[in-house]
């Protein structure tokens, strides 16, 4: 499903990633993991597109993102739901909003949009804040929000970046609850988190990135 | 494209008019300004060869008369000249009446005329002649035949005054090419800026919109038709305003050179539908350089 071969990525002269050899299969769920700066997002952002390696090489679903053209990008990424760190919520958009754009952007009918959107805030137990504005929700509703945005359109890769950096313990078991009910339902996902209690509570697999290196996997 | 999207768009659109609708009307305001002052220059060009047309349709002929012609002979030529079409004779200018204007043009240089042992200078009809507005008349022909008459000496007519005019509106007409050509580039310049305000406005909604999948077109449509709207609304408001403005003016009769002139008449319904759609066409051609720019950073 997700497959990196010898890939780099510098900022400048700064290496933030250097060598990665990674093979994540279909179905699998995976905790990437290490300290800040270790080269997590930069990892995460890789896989989705939103950057391009300096050398190397990524295939998502066999498909080269380095052969890719920017439009089949804007497909495949249609095929990935993506959780970030910031939430990436629009403020002038209701949760409802803010979930649907999602579903908009592939053209999809407007009732097919009300519905899927309905369940999705649904399974991220919002249905009640579906009308409220990004600022009116708290840190973990945001969350929830960014969740269901990256679920509504039944993606196949799941990447989401510290989802539970800002939530307290509650909140980050129901938050993982929720990935757990993603992964369930056949999704691959990949989330990474510098969080140890974590990565002691799962029994899923784990990668460990130091100084943008792979240093270990269990 | 899928039609699907089309009143997503047009929503998307509409709502982001209203939620920068001071950047909008700044846009407007100058757009339309221009505007007028591009449809204000053609109404003056459209005037101008309106009159120019009217002028050539009523032509100035001198009919210089020989010496020493009989009473009769005289009247023989002021009946046939009387009779050509449209002819209407203003005057009889006698050879006296000739030298006295001659050395009144001359002013004190009229002393030169002193030694003449004769007057050189004919006697004439001042005749001038208003065509139907199709038919031009033909000067060289009525020259041509009114010199076989007999007791005609010459006839003059004011052809190369008209050709000096007509000179001077093709010089008008490249001037308003130009003035025209550089106002549609501010046109385009106001568009592409205001969408490019917007644009940056709404920089994080575009790229959150590229996060979930939307493909180029998708993001740069909404603004593409921002820019046409704006396009639209400015070009109907500027025709709106040369129309009011065309109304006022016309309703008083014109004065030039003390001179009462000619009817003001509308620009024609084809030049309305261009400026509309010219004014369209740079909204949507701003919006669509100003969206490319944005994609290519």
């Amino acid at each position: 499903m997700i497959h990196l071969f010898h890939l780099y990525k510098n900022f400048g002269p700064n290496i933030a990633l250097s060598d990665i050899n990674l093979r994540v299969h279909e179905g699998e769920f995976v905790f990437i993991s290490g300290p800040s700066g270790a080269g997590k997002t930069t990892l995460l952002r890789l896989i989705f597109g939103a950057e391009r390696p300096t050398s190397g090489h990524i295939l998502i679903n066999g498909i080269n993102l380095n052969r890719i053209s920017r439009k089949k990008l804007d497909f495949l990424r249609r095929k990935i739901g993506f959780v970030f760190q910031d939430f990436k919520l629009l403020p002038t958009k209701t949760a409802f909003e803010n979930v649907a754009l999602a579903l908009e952007v592939t053209g999809e009918r407007r009732s097919l949009i009300r519905k899927k959107t309905r369940q999705s805030l649904k399974l991220g137990g919002l249905v009640e804040k579906e009308q409220a504005y990004p600022l009116e929700l708290s840190g973990g509703e945001q969350q929830r929000v960014a969740i269901a945005r990256a679920i509504v359109k039944d993606p196949l890769i799941l990447l989401a970046d510290e989802p539970t950096g800002n939530l307290d313990p509650d909140l980050t078991k129901d938050i993982m609850v929720l990935f757990k009910s993603i992964h369930m339902k056949g999704a691959t996902v990949v989330i990474a988190t510098h969080s140890r209690e974590l990565l002691e509570d799962t029994e899923q697999g784990k990668i460990f990135l130091n100084r943008g290196r792979i240093f270990g996997e269990k | 494209m899928r039609l699907g999207l089309w009143p997503y768009f047009f929503r998307h659109t509409f709502a982001n008019i209203m939620s920068n609708r001071v950047v909008h009307v700044i846009g407007l305001g100058t757009m339309v300004v221009s505007l007028c002052i591009f449809c204000a220059f053609l109404l003056l060009l459209v005037n101008l060869n309106v009159w120019v047309g009217e002028w050539g349709h009523s032509l100035a002929m001198s009919v210089y008369l020989q010496d020493g012609i009989s009473e009769a002979e005289r009247n023989n030529i002021h009946s046939i000249v009387g009779s050509l079409p449209g002819a209407q004779i203003k005057r009889f200018i006698s050879k006296e009446r000739a030298l006295t204007e001659f050395k009144r043009v001359l002013g004190s240089q009229s002393g030169l005329l002193e030694g003449l042992s004769r007057n050189p200078l004919p006697a004439s009809f001042e005749v001038v002649f208003n065509s139907a507005e199709e038919e031009k008349t033909d000067a060289g022909g009525i020259k041509q035949a009114l010199e076989k008459v007999e007791g005609v000496e010459e006839v003059h007519y004011s052809e190369e005054w008209l050709d000096r005019f007509e000179g001077l509106m093709r010089m008008i007409k490249l001037v308003g090419f130009i003035i025209g050509g550089l106002l549609c580039m501010g046109v385009l310049f106001i568009v592409m800026n205001t969408i490019k305000l917007t644009i940056y406005s709404r920089k994080e909604e575009i790229e959150i919109l590229k996060l979930v999948g939307a493909t180029d077109w998708f993001v740069k449509i909404p603004f593409m038709l921002e820019g046409m709207i704006q396009g639209i609304i400015s070009g109907a408001l500027a025709l709106l305003i040369l129309f009011l403005g065309f109304l006022i003016i016309s309703t008083e009769r014109m004065y030039f050179l003390d001179l009462a002139v000619f009817d003001i008449v509308f620009i024609p319904y084809e030049y309305v539908l261009s400026v509309f759609l010219l004014s369209t066409v740079l909204g949507l051609i701003g919006s669509f350089i100003a969206v490319g720019r944005f994609f290519k950073v």
